[in-house]
């Protein structure tokens, strides 16, 4: 019997065949190989495998901000955000089978609440087909802003429908309604951007976006930035759990310089306009602080509502809006350009007297009209107004007086005093949507027209015709800067941006683009005070007892198509400034169809006076006046 | 040399191999329990509690077949192996089909794959087959050839089921066998080339699924939302447990259902563990079975005579060929096929034909040769 054999822990060293070395080997080798196998996938890639683990069972979902506040001068809201109470349905909650169709499924639990709730289901099957298999996880919005009464409903029936809630949304609101529609614009919903954020989230959910107005211009500040949730989803799409969550964070808060009484004042003045009979109003009215620059108001007429823009908001209403050929988004005291007719009167005054070619003591002797080269020229007043100076000229807007000293002075001492008050170039505004506007001048003129300048174009520049093109919201700057003594101001409605917490983020400082030094300033201004306040005054209507009232008229006509036809109509403008000693409101009035400038815009001027500085207007009490 | 009897069976057992034996078992019922946990609040399948009856099962079975000296069991091997062939042959006409494949035998919960059991029936057989055979005789091919037909005519049986991976088990065991009882190494390297031969055909008669399958595990980009599922969703499981895993019951792949229920707590538990416990857990599975069927292989280098050495070299093979089967699918080193993980995976015919595998081990050690 040969000696037992030594032990060892799993083998029995010595004595062992050899075919059985080999098999153990060939385990062995089997282990090692499971085992470096194991180790690369493992260790060596697991980094690897993880990310495949987390691309394929993490969804990112884009959590839009609430819009930040839009605020007046004095802290009133005029844009904020209100719940809106939504039903919403989360497909992936539903229970359905392999053999079960989604939409059947999501349908008939639909049609139970729908029922109760006694609302239709304006979802097409392809709106849950979509969803279902792009964007399972989140929820499908059924109804938008459901009413208390119909909220009320729902709760009775919720606890049968699990996967079905009710969730609040912020949606954005104006709660003065169309006030200051065209200054705050409107926001809708933001396209997806094609930046790498559209891939980050593999759910995007939009923000509201600015569209117009302050609403676009400060879109970035209102918007904050976008939260997001992580969830874990299981190979069906369903969600199954959060992992990750940050908050969105609020959109900054923009403080105007608008005044929201102001606003209102000079809404209701435009709405209250003493139109032609047949005409419609298509107005706009500026109001500057003379001092700053500051935007009090800005209105253009015809308006909207701006709660209208809202999602969900029914869309043949919207569709009315933007089919109407009126344009009423649009806002006429930026975006629109007008002959400025006699209320450019003061810059040719000033340009003459700076100049030196003509004298404030200059006179002219006005027929109704002036024969240059073989064209006659009429004044506004076909009866002529007789012996004229630069006072009369101005008080009674006399056309002669400006086509002889105008073309005095030339052309291009016009054009410069002109774009010194900030005409032909955009102002600098802050909120957007501003048109240059344009200053003739010879060259101008040869480079569109191919023609040369003629006197007569200077005659006609001078009462703010020829091709001469103004917004209204310029008008208002050089109204200001007239009122001011030549400051020409950087015109300016953000006043701040702050964060909802109250962080301030930037402030506006007034901005002065140019100092216009003449020593004729006080001449100008005097001339425009005797224009509203003088019994022979075109701008009478405008007065306000008690207000030391200046402006000017104008009264610009213009060919417009009409069904194919073309009608010559007047554009009517006022521009004026109050108090005369010191000047705190400067105002820009146009309407697109009016009488004239002394009919139809003064009133207006003067009621929005009236209501800034609280007194009656005192247009019941004029009688007939001097028109223009 | 007669048999002298000097100490009880039990102290003549190896215990390290019966307490991997448990640890494998316990970490079975553990991650089984895992692969079926869906979260809380969540109702939990009963199929870790059946495994457990399962292995109190195969305990019982355990210690019989410890008790009956294994020569005299594979006295009987002709009737053992006579019952598996008669079983495969009924399980074809009344079995239960699943998933159009008839393999179980049975009602209800209580269903036994017979080609698990005839796994061991063919160990056994050819075992007491090659051990009846002189010298000369192990050289001749004729004894290669016999025990070819012995695996055959079961292994075609459990093709018809279909049953690939059970079927392909006996292969290794057949060849590990007839190199352990000395076949000339000349006349296994025919037979493996005849088989090579028969490739071909295999291909031809194998089914779609089959052959996806083969095509995935060359290719596993290949269709990774079809027939590359389990497998892309295996190696995410696997990879993604990194060094130290995600911890019990927070296997995101196994509890979201990425890595399919219908999977993970039987083929795929090693891609369950190996996510949830990592490098270090998966390992150390590794570790448990590399001890168990060292184990194995000591017994058969210490069996009393070649009959025990050939069943030890049998069973270690099956066990083997399972265990590296298995785990190689879960990473990709192998194609996926239904082998189980002895020991671990969910099911009651494996569990019970492990045990009793285990069970004839401990027998030959107990009457080992110094004994």
């Amino acid at each position: 019997m040969e000696v037992a054999p030594r032990m060892s822990f799993l083998m029995t060293t010595g004595d062992i065949p050899f075919r059985l070395r080999v098999f153990s080997g060939i385990v062995a080798a089997g282990f090692l190989l499971l085992l470096l196998a194991l180790f690369r996938t493992q260790v060596i890639n697991a980094e690897m495998y993880g990310t495949r683990e987390q691309a394929q069972s993490l969804r990112r979902i884009r959590l839009p901000s609430a819009r930040g506040d839009i605020l007046d001068r004095h802290g009133v809201l005029l844009a904020n955000n209100r719940p809106s109470y939504d039903v919403v349905i989360y497909l992936d909650q539903l229970r359905i089978s392999k053999r079960q169709d989604i939409y059947r499924v999501a349908s008939s639990n639909l049609a139970v609440l729908a029922e109760a709730m006694k609302l239709p289901v304006t979802l097409a099957e392809r709106d849950i087909r979509t969803h279902y298999h792009k964007r399972r996880p989140l929820p499908l919005t059924v109804w938008r802003d459901l009413p208390p009464p119909t909220q009320a409903l729902f709760a009775e029936r919720a606890a049968q429908l699990p996967a079905i809630e009710l969730i609040a949304t912020p949606i954005r609101q104006y709660p003065n309604g169309a006030l200051a529609a065209h200054l705050l614009g409107f926001a809708g919903q933001a396209e997806q951007p094609d930046d790498e954020e559209g891939d980050e989230f593999y759910y995007y959910q939009a923000d509201t976006a600015g569209k117009q107005g302050i609403e676009k211009t400060c879109d970035e500040a209102l918007r904050g930035a976008p939260g997001g949730r992580t969830i874990r989803v299981n190979p069906s799409g369903r969600s199954v759990g959060e992992v990750g969550y940050k908050p969105a964070e609020r959109g900054d808060r923009v403080t105007l310089t608008i005044d929201a009484n102001i606003q209102r004042i000079v809404e209701n003045a435009l709405d209250h306009a003493p139109l032609p009979g047949g005409a419609e109003l298509r107005a706009a009215a500026v109001v500057l602080d003379p001092r700053t620059g500051e935007v009090l108001a800005m209105a253009s007429r015809p308006t909207f509502d701006p709660n209208l823009f809202t999602p969900g908001a029914p869309a043949a209403e919207v569709g009315l809006v933007l089919r109407n050929p009126a344009s009423p988004l649009l806002n006429r005291a930026t975006g629109a350009r007008y002959a400025p007719g006699s209320t450019f009167k003061p810059v040719t005054l000033l340009a003459a007297l700076d100049s030196g070619a003509v004298r404030a003591g200059d006179t002219s002797v006005c027929k109704g009209s002036l024969q240059i080269g073989n064209r006659s020229f009429g004044c506004w007043n076909r009866h002529g107004h007789g012996r004229v100076d630069a006072a009369t000229a101005i008080r009674w807007s006399c056309d002669v007086w400006f086509y002889e000293k105008g073309m005095a002075t030339k052309v291009d001492a016009i054009a410069r005093t002109a774009k010194d008050f900030g005409l032909g170039q955009p102002s600098g505004y802050d909120g957007g949507g501003e048109l240059a506007g344009l200053v003739p001048t010879p060259a101008w003129k040869q480079a569109h027209y191919g023609e040369r300048w003629w006197d007569a174009d200077t005659a006609q520049l001078s009462i703010g015709q020829s091709f001469l093109l103004t917004t209204p919201l310029q008008m208002a700057c050089l109204c200001a800067a007239l009122a001011n003594g030549g400051k020409v101001w950087k015109p300016f409605v953000i006043r701040r941006i702050a964060t909802a917490e109250g962080v301030i983020v930037s402030e506006t400082k007034p901005e002065l683009r140019r100092r216009i030094s003449s020593p004729h300033f006080e001449f100008a201004r005097q001339t425009m005070l005797a224009t509203v306040q003088a019994t022979d005054g075109t701008g009478q209507r405008a007065a306000v007892p008690g207000v030391s009232v200046a402006g000017k008229t104008g009264t610009a006509e213009a060919d417009i198509r009409v069904d194919g036809a073309v009608r010559r109509i007047k554009r009517v403008w006022f521009i004026g400034f109050a108090p005369y000693e010191a000047p705190r409101v400067a105002v820009a009035v146009l309407l697109e169809q009016g009488d004239s400038g002394g009919h139809t815009a003064a009133p207006v001027v003067g009621q929005i006076f009236a209501g800034i500085f609280g007194k009656p207007t005192a247009r019941a009490e004029r009688g007939g006046v001097h028109a223009d | 040399m007669p048999t002298s009897r000097p100490a009880p069976f039990f102290q003549r057992m190896d215990w390290l191999l019966f307490a991997v034996m448990l640890a494998l078992a316990v970490t079975s019922v553990c991650f089984i329990y895992s692969a079926s946990y869906r979260g809380p609040g969540q109702p939990m399948p009963a199929f870790y509690r059946q495994q457990m009856i399962w292995f109190g099962a195969g305990l019982a079975v355990y210690v019989a077949v410890m008790a009956v000296d294994y020569r005299r069991i594979c006295q009987w091997a002709t009737v053992w192996y006579v019952l598996a062939v008669l079983s495969l042959v009924l399980v074809l006409i009344i079995g239960v089909q699943v998933y159009g494949a008839r393999r179980w035998l049975g009602w209800g919960r209580l269903g036994i794959q017979p080609a698990e059991l005839a796994k061991l029936a063919v160990i056994v057989t050819l075992a007491y087959y090659l051990f009846h055979r002189t010298p000369e005789q192990r050289q001749d091919w004729k004894t290669v050839l016999a025990p070819m037909i012995v695996t055959g005519v079961p292994l075609l049986l459990i093709l018809v089921e279909p049953d690939l991976g059970s079927a392909l088990t006996l292969v290794p065991i057949l060849f590990a066998m007839l190199f352990m009882a000395g076949a000339r190494v000349k006349h296994l390297l025919l037979a493996v080339l005849l088989g090579l031969c028969l490739t071909p055909v295999a291909w031809w008669q194998m089914k779609t699924y089959q052959r996806q399958r083969l095509a995935v595990f060359l290719n596993p980009n290949r269709d990774p939302l079809g027939a590359g599922w389990n497998l892309n969703q295996s190696l995410i499981a696997v990879g993604s447990g990194g060094v130290t895993g995600k911890g019990f019951l927070q296997g995101t792949q196994n509890s979201l259902g990425y890595l399919p229920r219908t999977v993970a707590p039987n083929d795929f538990l090693f891609s369950v563990i190996a996510e949830e416990k990592g490098f270090v857990g998966a390992a150390c599975v590794v570790g448990l079975y590399a001890v168990l069927l060292g184990r194995g292989l000591r017994i058969a280098a210490n069996a009393r005579d070649r009959l025990g050495m050939l069943l030890a070299t049998g069973i270690v093979a099956m066990l083997f060929f399972h265990v590296f089967v298995n785990i190689g699918m879960t990473i990709g080193l192998m194609p996926v096929t239904g082998v189980p993980l002895p020991l671990l995976s969910y099911g009651g015919s494996f569990a019970l034909v492990s045990m009793t595998a285990l069970g004839l081990l401990q027998n030959i050690w107990i009457h080992r040769r110094n004994y």
